[in-house]
């Protein structure tokens, strides 16, 4: 009984050092360049410039806000995913399921550096966008805008945690993540104002991530204080955990038919 | 003049390790390798896993660059004529890889055909009669990531036979098939012979050099170590007997002390489930045999044979040392 | 001597293998056909604020943007696929240069990607409810033609470069928008600060956006078209050279290293 304890903890914690070594994998210095500071640099830098070729130099604002932000999606949607499904690919899924009471541990564990690391590319993108394209943040609060992030960052994880439990059954795993990537740039507001869209998808835009904490990141960097944004920031949060939800109940359902099968080592 | 000229050839590999400490080694592969082979001629490269066989051919056929020394093909420099000498050769490396595995095996017969400048109608003739000579007809078809190993292996030989080549490099063309496609393969490889081709064979099956090969070099750590045709390599130790000794569990220390007695010219053992086979070299014959079981003392002894040397005894004795010191 | 048939035949037959390969993978079929078409729907959205007739304009870009990720993605991977696959060697070992089995690929990956042109094109129209007009479409055309040739000899150079230098390669996600940016695929360089404009005039990708939008808009001139055809022949010239050279330089640097086989 006790073995089986440590056996299981010591299961766990080697997972999950697994998957922070898959991380740091992309920390190494080149890598983490072109990825994580080049890529959305040149994001932003596009739509900036298209944005204000299409509605006015004085609306870059909105481009430049929107693309920072988004870059948390670069972290939550295919950090996050890849996190659960890389096990796949690893051979340590069994390790997962060994555990009994740690599952949903395990699966929120997982995000949080991801979390993390996406706040951090917002604020990179953030500056890049101070430094040169003129954005203006002194009308900011920084702690209303970093718990924005910080709420924003948690929900797309949330997404990318149910993309990443569907991704243990699907096969084309890239073309899902990356076509959810390049949706949110059309849903979530962050390059086209979602009273432009069509009602259907602002339908969509509601129910995804990002949409709401864009929003409040636009009206914190215009003087907007944390009590007009905090009902934006709730309903993120309430969005984050559902897909969370969601995320376990395919990650539950995928181990319950792995057992059944005895397919949990087949890729 | 030469099918093939070796000339003091030289390949050394520089190995990095490391990120943080760097270390460079430098790994002498091909140490100064001098042969010839006529045309017509069947070749073959003998000699254990990292001798340097593979090496030396892919300098053959101009993958890599020699650092020093030089070689020929059909006349023509490996180095500096090499667009010449792969017009000339055909080869293979075997293996999985190498093929196109989305396509079928007559598509990439047909692709590699247009690569080695095969007129199309030549094309259309010659490769339905490939695939029936390496017993591919019925699967040609199919896609290659469908076939087995035997059949990935047929479908290089028909590959490299294509343009008609007057020379051909086979590395190690047998490894990985099973019996009986080895022994079709070897079939094959005895009728291109039969049509005048050159070819240089490498192998670390011995029976199958002495069944093929017109002559062999043999090939240890960069170096050759001897050059005959297999009768003459069989007397190179026929001044020596074989007596094979089945012992079961003996203790390192033994095997040291036989190998050091004075009539004892190499040793060489081999391991079987419980049991370990010796093959004693010695040129007193039978005679060695009381003395050889009095080193065994204490060690129970399954079966003793005293036999005539092999091919492959004169293999172990040259690449255990020439002088025969184990 | 090689005769000049044999190679054409050479990469006509990469070609038709490179089409074979490419049509059905997952992440050709997304570079190409989908996110340009993300591109195109976020162009359209975002563009009609400016009004005027923007259609074509984005149809136009976003296709371009098409190109440019199967010369990227595709095309660039080109010979590092081949090694994986175990084949470089053996193309090595043949008597035909390398670069003309690159060619051959290229020459498919472009016209492949010539259909996320088409693609915009359906969606854009759809969203319109009605069929965007080419006002000039015989120099749009041959504009094309033009820019399938230049594009291949771009991409000839794109291969080799990432093996001769593999850090160029861990750049190769970053290397998308600036050509959107530096090319003018959906909005002018004028936008850009000056200095930028000798790189943008090195790319021939900005001569053929150049064409196509003239072409499109019909404020094509007998010399602007001259001016843009030029060039991309031009540039595309200089391309071949500078991947002669690097070809070169990558087959004799990967036969002394020994790295032609899998690593």
């Amino acid at each position: 009984m006790i073995r089986s304890l440590t056996l299981n903890t010591r299961l766990f914690f080697r997972g999950a050092y697994l998957s922070y070594v898959a991380l740091f994998a992309w920390l190494r210095p080149v890598t983490y360049l072109a990825s994580k500071v080049v890529g959305p640099l040149m994001q932003i830098l596009f739509f900036a410039l298209l944005g204000s070729f299409a509605t006015g130099a004085d609306t870059i604002d909105f481009y430049v806000i929107g693309n920072a932000v988004h870059v948390v999606a670069l972290s939550g949607v295919f950090g996050v995913s890849m996190s659960i499904g890389g096990d796949r690919w690893n051979g340590t899924l069994p390790y997962l399921f060994g555990t009994p009471a740690n599952r949903l541990a395990i699966f929120v564990g997982r995000a949080i550096i991801h979390v993390l690391d996406g706040m951090v590319g917002v604020f990179l993108g953030l500056l890049w966008g101070v430094l040169l394209l003129g954005l203006d943040l002194t009308q900011t609060d920084p702690a209303a805008l970093a718990l924005t992030i910080l709420v924003t960052s948690f929900s797309t994880a949330g997404l990318g945690l149910m993309l990443g439990a569907l991704s243990l059954i699907t096969v084309n795993v890239m073309f899902v993540n990356n076509f959810v990537y390049f949706a949110l740039l059309i849903f979530s507001g962050t390059n086209i104002p979602i009273d432009r869209l069509p009602a259907w998808m602002q339908a969509v835009s509601s129910g995804l991530p990002l949409t709401r904490g864009l929003a409040a990141a636009r009206a914190i960097i215009d003087g907007a204080s944390l009590p007009a944004v905090s009902g934006l920031l709730v309903e993120e949060l309430l969005i984050g955990l559902g897909y969370i939800l969601i995320g376990y109940v395919f990650f539950r359902w995928f181990e319950i038919q792995a057992k059944r099968r005895g397919t949990l080592d087949l890729l | 003049m030469n099918a093939i000229k070796v000339d003091d050839l030289h390949r050394t590999y520089t190995v990095r390790t490391g990120i943080i400490r760097r270390s460079v080694k430098h790994v002498v592969a091909v140490d100064g390798i001098s042969f010839e082979v006529q045309p017509g001629e069947l070749f073959g490269l003998l000699g254990p896993n990292g001798a340097g066989k593979t090496t030396t051919v892919k300098m053959l056929t101009t993958l890599l660059l020699p650092t020093s020394g030089t070689a020929s093909v059909a006349g023509y420099d490996v180095v500096r004529q090499g667009q010449q000498v792969r017009q000339r050769i055909g080869f293979i490396f075997g293996g999985e890889r190498g093929l196109y595995w989305r396509l079928n095996g007559y598509d990439n017969l047909r692709y590699f055909a247009s690569l080695y400048h095969v007129e199309p109608d030549v094309a259309r003739r010659r490769i339905p009669e490939l695939l029936e000579l390496v017993g591919l007809e019925d699967r040609a078809d199919e896609k290659v990531e469908g076939y087995s190993r035997g059949m990935k292996q047929r479908l290089h030989v028909a590959r490299t036979l294509l343009h008609d080549p007057e020379i051909l490099f086979l590395d190690e063309p047998t490894i990985g098939l099973d019996p009986v496609g080895a022994r079709q393969l070897r079939q094959v490889i005895r009728d291109m012979q039969q049509e005048r081709k050159t070819i240089l064979l490498t192998t670390h099956y011995m029976f199958e050099a002495d069944a093929l090969c017109d002559r062999i070099g043999v090939i240890d750590h960069g170096k050759i170590v001897a050059l005959d045709t297999p009768e003459g390599l069989k007397r190179h130790v026929s001044d020596l007997s074989v007596i094979e000794v089945e012992v079961y569990g003996i203790p390192p220390e033994t095997v040291d002390q036989i190998r050091n007695l004075p009539f004892v010219d190499t040793l060489a053992v081999e391991d079987r489930d419980q049991r370990q086979a010796l093959r004693v070299q010695t040129p007193r014959g039978s005679e060695a045999v009381p003395d050889l079981m009095a080193s065994l003392n204490g060690v129970r002894v399954g079966r003793v044979q005293v036999r005539e040397p092999t091919l492959e005894d004169a293999y172990v004795r040259l690449v255990s040392g020439v002088d025969g010191s184990g | 001597m090689i005769r000049l048939r044999q190679l054409v035949r050479v990469a006509l037959l990469s070609a038709e293998m490179g089409l074979r390969h490419a049509a059905t993978d997952a992440f050709v079929i997304f570079a190409v056909f989908v996110q340009p078409l993300i591109i195109a729907v976020l162009g359209l959205f975002m563009l009609r604020e400016r009004g005027g007739d923007y259609g074509m304009f984005v149809v136009v870009g976003s296709g371009l943007t098409g190109l440019w990720s199967s010369l990227l993605f595709v095309s660039g991977n080109a010979i590092t696929t081949e090694r994986w696959t175990g084949t470089l060697e053996v193309l090595v070992g043949m008597p035909t240069p390398l670069w003309v089995v690159v060619l051959g690929k290229n020459l498919a990956h472009v016209l492949q990607s010539l259909g996320s042109m088409v693609l915009a094109y359906v969606a854009a129209s759809l969203l319109f409810g009605y069929p965007l007009t080419i006002a000039q479409p015989v120099p749009f055309l041959i504009s094309l033609v033009f820019i399938v040739i230049s594009f291949v000899c771009f991409g000839l150079l794109l291969s080799p470069l990432f093996i001769v230098n593999p850090d160029v390669q861990r750049f190769q996600n970053g290397l998308e928008y600036p050509i959107y940016i530096l090319c003018g695929f959906l909005f002018p360089i004028l936008l850009l600060p000056g200095w930028t404009n000798p790189v943008s005039y090195a790319l021939s990708p900005y001569w053929a956006a150049r064409a196509l939008h003239a072409a499109a808009a019909g404020e094509a001139t007998a010399a602007s078209l001259a001016l843009d055809w030029g060039l991309m022949l031009a540039l595309g010239a200089a391309y071949i050279a500078l991947s002669a050279f690097l070809f070169k330089r990558l087959l004799d640097k990967a036969r002394r290293d020994a790295t032609l086989g899998f690593q």
